[in-house]
């Protein structure tokens, strides 16, 4: 029996729905006036194409400009769908970093929370992690999404959930004022926040960022502790470099599940690491498709690259809690096949944009 | 291809991550291994939990060291080819690369002697020594780890930091990219020779690697410009090497055509691009009949490749030598034009070019242009009264005053913000193992500690 629009934007996480018939059922959810929000339905005026006619496939999400910049100003509550009814279960705003100006929001609503972290603890499980652990996450909180996604994860998929907040936004600032001197303060200040938990407590999956993860390496007590008790690191927020990815994986952490994630706030989750690939082979990424779908694209004609050529990440996201399409993140990497011809790309090899030297400083000899 | 990867502290590591160095022309001709932070980190821990060795026997191998430096194959390069790599890539012209490997080999096989003249007369080497029973001071290492930022613009400046090692310390050196082949040689020469691999090493990295080097070690030198003295000014533990703007002055009391060789020599020697070449000469009276002179001498210099052996003007990709013409033209705005100044890139043809000499004139001794130090024969004149005084004279690395005026000479040796001051006709890019550059690198890795034994 065929599936009703609205049954298909419900599946379980493990149900693969036609990503077709997906996409004509998300814009029929987020463009009818009696289920979609008040931005989309607002804007879908000035769009010059009628969603619920003209995007039928997946590939016609690219019919869509990126709105990603005016998520700065909206009104959160704009951002719920209709459909939801008059008591949405919300549960929250949140931010993006605000690296590339004012931060942008977001709604996180309940059953994509559960669909999300679902998805991603069942790649966890492929990695061998065992569940029921306590987990540890240093990692933002506050205005950001990945705090309320840990929380969640380390009671599902662990036992028990620690945060020790990391505010990435005070970070950016004392970079951009030069305060070197204070940005060291404050991640040792993490790494001790850190270590009394993992000495005190019973944890055994540890979530971080690769630079505090680098961090936390240079105390070989720490480095030993972990390796003591610690089952799996869970690294995401920033990327790390396949040199570093290898020497955590041999000689600092051999014993460890080393397991990255790729996320940020404007995708409301993480792609995970394909699970089974060897230290020495590219960290791929793979998305929670047809939710969430990267193409690697090259950075002018937005044209999708060849397969194991490198292009900036353009990401949608569609589900019935939320609608971003055509989201072009700061993000360079290779373009690799999804797994099991699921629709959009893998990415491995994640940097950020090349800033190149500035030809301007050339002043001096050395 | 030459194979470039980094010297860590349990051997050869080839990273992922490659930089390929190119050469003037933009053909590729290395492979750098570039080490991320955690590689760096791990490094620098092993620096310091690794033994010393003996200071005889360090000795021994520095002598040896330098012999291989200057004669051997080492990594699959001759000397030749690692000459000609160093000119191509960093287009220095190669006979001032082949001086260079003398003069870095006969610095290295000294350096135990050569940092003895900064220990002060009244400290021992030794706690064994019999003087120390009376009370003495003696001359101590202030850490143990030593990193270094190296300098890309010329080989001879890798003659310094091996004084560290003479001196005890463990030393990283993170290359820069535009002479990765020196240090490599030099660190490979040192490991050959006797040094073990957790003893000296080789980090080729980008920022926030380096940031990690210096955090790893306890004393640090940088060279850099003008960023580089204003970010580290402050830090007791970093020694910048920044911005040399060396200086000439001529007093009316000279005559400047006895000195010309020598003034042309210290512009444009070692092809210019060394912080000890000359970047302004103040002239008391008209300095317009020098400026003149020195033009026509300059004028002679012809583009070459750099590794040509008649070549004397460094080379540069086109694009980074028209981004330094740009620079040049806008400072030189209002200056009076000698030559360069209807533009100074020498097109070599291969996408190289030769950076041609460039000389200007300002009217006022306290112009900004005349800090204006770039890596190529370019040279500024003003005019300097006694009025003027030392003001314009001010941040020099080496100033040679030619003069006879005491009481100026005084004067310039009281000023704090002149390194080395050369009297009489010296040209500013001399330099002897027994003279500071920049004061003596042992000043700032030594200390004199009090001990008595009784």
């Amino acid at each position: 029996m065929p599936l009703t629009a609205d049954q298909i934007l419900d599946l379980p996480f493990d149900v693969q729905p036609d990503p077709d018939e997906f996409i004509r059922a998300a814009m029929e959810w987020h463009f009818n006036p009696e289920t979609g929000c008040k931005f989309w339905l607002d804007r879908a005026a000035t769009l010059g194409f009628d969603p619920r006619a003209d995007v039928k496939t997946h590939e016609d999400l690219r019919l869509f400009p990126n709105v990603a910049a005016e998520l700065r100003d909206v009104r959160g509550e704009d951002l719920i769908p209709r459909g939801y009814g008059n008591q949405p279960d919300v549960v929250g705003f949140f931010e993006s970093g605000g690296t590339t100006g004012a931060p942008k929001r977001v709604v996180l609503m309940r059953d994509w929370l559960d669909r999300m972290v679902s998805w991603s603890n069942a790649n966890l499980d492929r990695h061998g992690v065992p569940r029921a652990e306590n987990w540890l996450g240093v990692i933002p909180t506050g205005p950001h999404v990945v705090g309320t996604l840990f929380r969640h994860h380390a009671v599902t998929h662990g036992r028990h959930g620690f945060t020790i907040d990391l505010d990435p936004r005070w970070v950016k600032r004392l970079v951009a004022d030069g305060q070197f001197g204070q940005v060291d303060a404050y991640a040792q200040h993490l790494i001790d926040q850190a270590a009394d938990v993992l000495r005190t407590q019973d944890i055994g999956l540890l979530t971080i960022t690769p630079p505090l993860l680098e961090r936390l390496a240079r105390d070989e007590k720490l480095v030993a502790l972990v390796n003591e008790r610690v089952k799996c690191i869970r690294w995401g927020g920033t990327q790390m470099d396949a040199d570093s990815r290898h020497l955590f994986k041999t000689e600092v952490f051999p014993e460890v599940a080393l397991c990255g994630e790729y996320g940020s706030t404007m995708i409301i989750g993480v792609a995970g690491e394909r699970a089974g690939i060897s230290v020495d082979d590219p960290c791929v990424f793979d998305s929670f498709s047809p939710y969430v779908t990267f193409t690697v694209v090259a950075p002018k004609s937005l044209e999708p690259v060849s397969y194991g050529e490198r292009g900036r990440v353009l990401v949608n996201h569609v589900s019935k809690s939320f609608l971003l399409p055509s989201n072009l993140e700061r993000d360079v990497a290779t373009r690799i096949p999804q797994v099991n011809g699921l629709v959009g790309d893998s990415v491995a090899d994640i940097s950020t944009v090349a800033v190149f030297e500035d030809e301007d400083v050339i002043e001096g000899v050395y | 291809m030459i194979d470039l990867p980094a010297l860590g502290a349990t051997g050869a590591y080839r990273s992922r991550n490659i930089q390929t160095v190119t050469d003037v022309a933009g053909t590729a001709l290395a492979e750098l291994s570039l080490v991320p932070p955690l590689y760096v980190n791990r490094t620098m821990a092993a620096l310091r939990r690794s033994s010393i060795m003996p200071a005889d026997e360090r000795a021994d191998a520095m002598i040896r060291a330098a012999k291989l430096f200057a004669t051997a194959t080492i990594d699959g390069l001759t000397v030749e080819e690692y000459q000609h790599a160093v000119s191509r890539v960093g287009g220095v012209p190669i006979s001032s690369v082949v001086t260079a490997t003398t003069t870095v080999a006969e610095r290295v096989a000294k350096a135990h002697a050569s940092v003895q003249y900064a220990r002060p007369r009244g400290a021992v080497d030794n706690w064994r020594d019999p003087l120390t029973r009376t009370g003495r001071s003696v001359w101590t290492r202030r850490g143990n780890v030593f990193a270094v930022h190296a300098a890309g613009n010329h080989p001879g400046t890798h003659s310094i930091w091996p004084e560290a090692l003479a001196l005890g310390y463990r030393v990283a050196v993170r290359p820069s990219s535009r002479d990765p082949f020196t240090p490599h040689r030099l660190v490979a020469a040192l490991r050959s020779a006797g040094f073990a691999d957790d003893q000296v090493v080789l980090l080729p990295t980008d920022h926030a690697g380096a940031d990690a080097i210096l955090h790893g070690a306890d004393l640090g030198m940088v060279y850099g410009g003008e960023e580089v003295t204003r970010k580290y000014c402050e830090a007791a533990t970093v020694l910048p090497q920044g911005p040399g703007r060396s200086k000439i002055l001529i007093t009316a009391d000279v005559d400047w055509r006895d000195h010309l060789d020598v003034i042309v020599s210290s512009v444009s020697g070692h092809g210019g691009t060394g912080c000890v070449n000359t970047t302004a000469i103040f002239v008391e009276g008209d300095p317009t009949p020098l400026a003149e002179a020195v033009a026509a001498r300059l004028s002679a210099a012809t583009p070459l490749p750099p590794e040509d052996d008649k070549a004397v003007l460094p080379v540069q990709p086109v694009a980074v030598a028209k981004a330094i013409e740009r620079h040049l033209l806008k400072k030189a705005a209002g200056a009076r034009l000698w030559l360069g100044g209807d533009g100074v890139v020498g097109e070599l043809g291969d996408g190289s070019a030769a950076l041609l000499p460039a000389v200007f004139q300002l009217d006022d001794p306290a112009a900004p242009q005349a800090g204006v130090e770039l890596p190529f024969p370019c040279v500024w004149f003003a005019p300097w009264t006694p009025e003027a005084g030392t003001e314009p004279l001010k941040n020099t690395l080496v100033l040679n005053a030619m003069t006879h005026d005491t009481q100026l000479i005084d004067r310039l040796l009281g000023e704090p913000t002149i390194s080395n001051l050369y009297l009489g006709s010296q040209h500013t890019h001399w330099m002897d193992p027994s003279v500071p550059h920049d004061g003596y690198l042992a000043d700032f890795l030594m200390r004199n500690k009090g001990v008595i034994r009784n």
